[in-house]
């Protein structure tokens, strides 16, 4: 177990952690039609309001980049930076570990680059693949904004890569290698990600409807999310997680969930809780049909049908890819902290049969443990559980 | 922490096996190293061998090595793989694509994730254990051997854990040097945890302020390969020989000490 300290989000719906908790409670959307300068496709996307116009400090210049950019906002808002300050006092810099998650990093960058290399035949002289583009450049970025000195990795487990953080971060506060850690994941939209997903037909035309039966696809978002957590418990507690592989298909979801089935029980018996402990699920909940439909079969499973109230918050941000399990265990934090339950957005007719107590609104809850899960390409599964002190 | 290492493998150009690496090594050189040809994962249902990536050849050849020295089942091993980028010619085949027709394949995309190899590897050996892909730049290596470490340790199971490099074709290369492909593959259990088998060596695994000076290069392995950030594994596993009693490397501000501390030479 550790404390959540501090935490900072940021997506389509939300600017900071007062206007997001708004948006995904009244299930106020951020998608839009796609509006891009450089993708032509017809889809809805979670594009962050700002990110164009945003400037890093002018020390920190050769880091710009989209990726970097979404970061240092969320960095800055919140009094997220200032928390850490505080944790790097106490603990000293070297205790402060850095593991983030992120799925394309910086690609967006060599994306552009790449495009004027093939009209100029050579690489825009500017451009610097190490800290614009490559997988470390994130937690090298977040701790030399942050001042933190401790070890560092960047997990890159497709769409569970900021979930899984928090189980790397209490080991680590298990093995007594730090003292508090800085855990996120951000993900910023580029071509690879949307032209990937139009390739497997998983691209929704319309903003994601996640459950519903006329659910067709995804809407990509970008976001940036971060927590800080601390070995000693607070209000709000990671109680555990619990992870697996599907063993299956690169990008197709065992059709039972076997593998979301074993990282729920996984993430239950790390927590020391039994099922009926859990009074949320923020479910992985793309709104593809393969997706929604094995999801929806293990949570049957694992928690009997219809047996806990759950929703899927991609609606209202899209799918943050990279940086979704920050974004939606920043959801189930702040579900424990408002004793509220957000709802699924853009829900129209529920698919018969789920079997999941699926809100439709915002919800009241006497909550005191929730999970989040997060499911990624490569059958890599991750559930998370956190707690609230009453 | 203290760990126990079970099972190893080394793959590179001049590098077949564990036995090669450490020959190397006594032997302060190679000749001229031929180019490796990366064999057709077995492991892999038959329609997925032919159209394996580069590097999900090269990490399941890799990882085959220490299967077969290992106490364990594959399908028992936690999983931790490790890299800087980890994707080679997917990552160059779909750049290129996105710049020119903007039309990606299906596989392309879903082999460009950097947890791919992991994947591959569970679904080949129907392991269903936690899976994990991680990178931190030319650091890749310490940062994938601290996770895997601390794992096995929490989780009190047996982890493979995996630190490769696989070479980017031009134009990407101009910008990510990595010509030739190199791997290590480790299966490690936190000390104590598993008695019934003898380890091949015991190490502890602990995190240091910095230092001045810079890791020497390790002038005995090739250099067309000698500079990936996965070499770092080679010159870990060299231990195993005549090699130092330990080993610094660089980890952000800090850097990871590797100590061989059963003073044993078994192999």
């Amino acid at each position: 177990m550790s404390g959540i300290a501090a935490f900072s989000t940021l997506h389509a719906a939300g600017v900071d952690n007062t206007d997001s908790w708004h948006a995904l409670t009244a299930g106020r959307s951020g998608l839009r039609p796609n509006a891009l300068a450089w993708c032509e496709l017809p889809c809805w996307l979670g594009e962050v309001a700002g990110v164009d116009d945003a400037a890093l400090a002018p020390d920190l210049a050769e880091w710009d980049c989209r990726t970097h950019r979404l970061a240092w906002m969320a960095l800055q808002r919140n009094g997220f930076h200032d928390a850490v300050r505080h944790a790097v006092a106490r603990h000293g810099a070297h205790r402060v570990g850095v593991l983030l998650g992120s799925s394309t990093a910086g690609i967006r960058s060599t994306e552009v680059a790449y495009q004027r290399r093939l009209a100029e035949d050579r690489w825009p002289a500017e451009y610097d693949y190490r800290r614009t583009h490559a997988l470390d450049a994130l937690c090298r970025f977040s701790a030399e904004v942050l001042g933190t000195a401790g070890p560092m990795v960047t997990i890159s487990t497709a769409c569970s890569s900021s979930a899984k953080v928090f189980v790397m971060a209490q080991r680590w506060i298990d093995c007594g290698l730090i003292d508090a850690a800085v855990v996120g994941g951000v993900d910023s939209l580029c071509m690879s990600t949307l032209h990937g997903f139009n390739a497997l037909q998983l691209l929704s035309s319309e903003a994601c409807r996640p459950f519903d039966a006329a659910r067709n696809g995804i809407s990509i978002g970008e976001a940036a999310g971060y927590v800080l957590l601390e070995r000693q418990p607070a209000q709000i507690n990671f109680v555990g997680g619990g992870e697996s592989s599907d063993a299956f298909h690169m990008s197709s979801p065992h059709p039972e969930g076997l593998g979301a089935q074993s990282a729920m029980r996984a993430a239950l018996a790390s927590a020391g809780l039994s099922r009926r402990d859990i009074g949320y699920v923020n479910a992985h909940g793309t709104a593809t049909q393969a997706n929604d439909r094995a999801e929806a079969a293990a949570m049957r499973a694992v928690f009997g049908a219809d047996a806990v109230p759950v929703s899927s918050t991609k609606g209202i941000t899209g799918h943050t890819l990279g940086a979704a399990g920050i974004t939606e265990a920043i959801a189930v934090i702040q579900a424990l902290a408002h004793q509220v339950l957000p709802p699924s957005a853009n829900l129209g007719q529920i698919e018969a049969d789920l079997g999941i107590d699926l809100l439709r609104q915002a919800r009241s809850a006497s909550l005191t443990h929730a999970m989040s899960n997060s499911f990624g390409f490569g059958g890599s599964n991750c559930s998370l559980v956190f707690g609230r002190t009453h | 922490m203290h760990f126990d290492l079970f099972a190893a493998g080394a793959l590179a150009p001049g590098v077949a096996s564990i036995t090669d690496l450490l020959a190397m090594r006594r032997a302060g050189g190679s000749a001229e190293a031929a180019n490796l040809e990366l064999p057709s994962p077995q492991a892999l249902p038959p329609n997925e061998r032919r159209r394996a990536s580069q590097v999900v050849r090269l990490t399941l050849a890799c990882a085959e090595q220490a299967l077969q020295a290992s106490p364990f089942k594959a399908d028992q091993l936690r999983m931790v793989f490790a890299s800087d980028e980890g994707t080679g010619e997917v990552c160059q085949q779909m750049l290129q694509s996105l710049a020119t027709t903007r039309e990606v394949s299906p596989l392309v995309f879903h082999n460009s994730v950097h947890n791919a190899p992991s994947g591959y590897f569970s679904i080949g050996h129907q392991n269903r254990q936690s899976a994990l892909s991680v990178s931190l730049g030319r650091e890749s290596f310490a940062s994938g051997l601290l996770c895997a470490v601390s794992e096995a340790q929490s989780s009190g199971q047996p982890v493979l854990f995996l630190s490769y490099d696989v070479p980017m074709p031009q134009p990407m290369r101009s910008l990510l040097r990595v010509e030739q492909p190199s791997a290590t593959a480790w299966i490690v259990a936190a000390a104590g945890t598993v008695r019934e088998h003898d380890p091949l060596a015991s190490f502890e695994l602990s995190l240091h302020a910095p230092h001045e000076a810079e890791p020497a290069a390790a002038a005995w392995l090739p250099a067309t390969w000698a500079d990936n950030p996965s070499a770092q594994g080679f010159v870990a596993l060299a231990m195993l020989a005549d090699g130092p009693a330990e080993c610094d490397f660089p980890l952000g501000a800090q850097r990871l000490r590797l100590a061989r501390v059963d003073g044993v030479a078994r192999c």
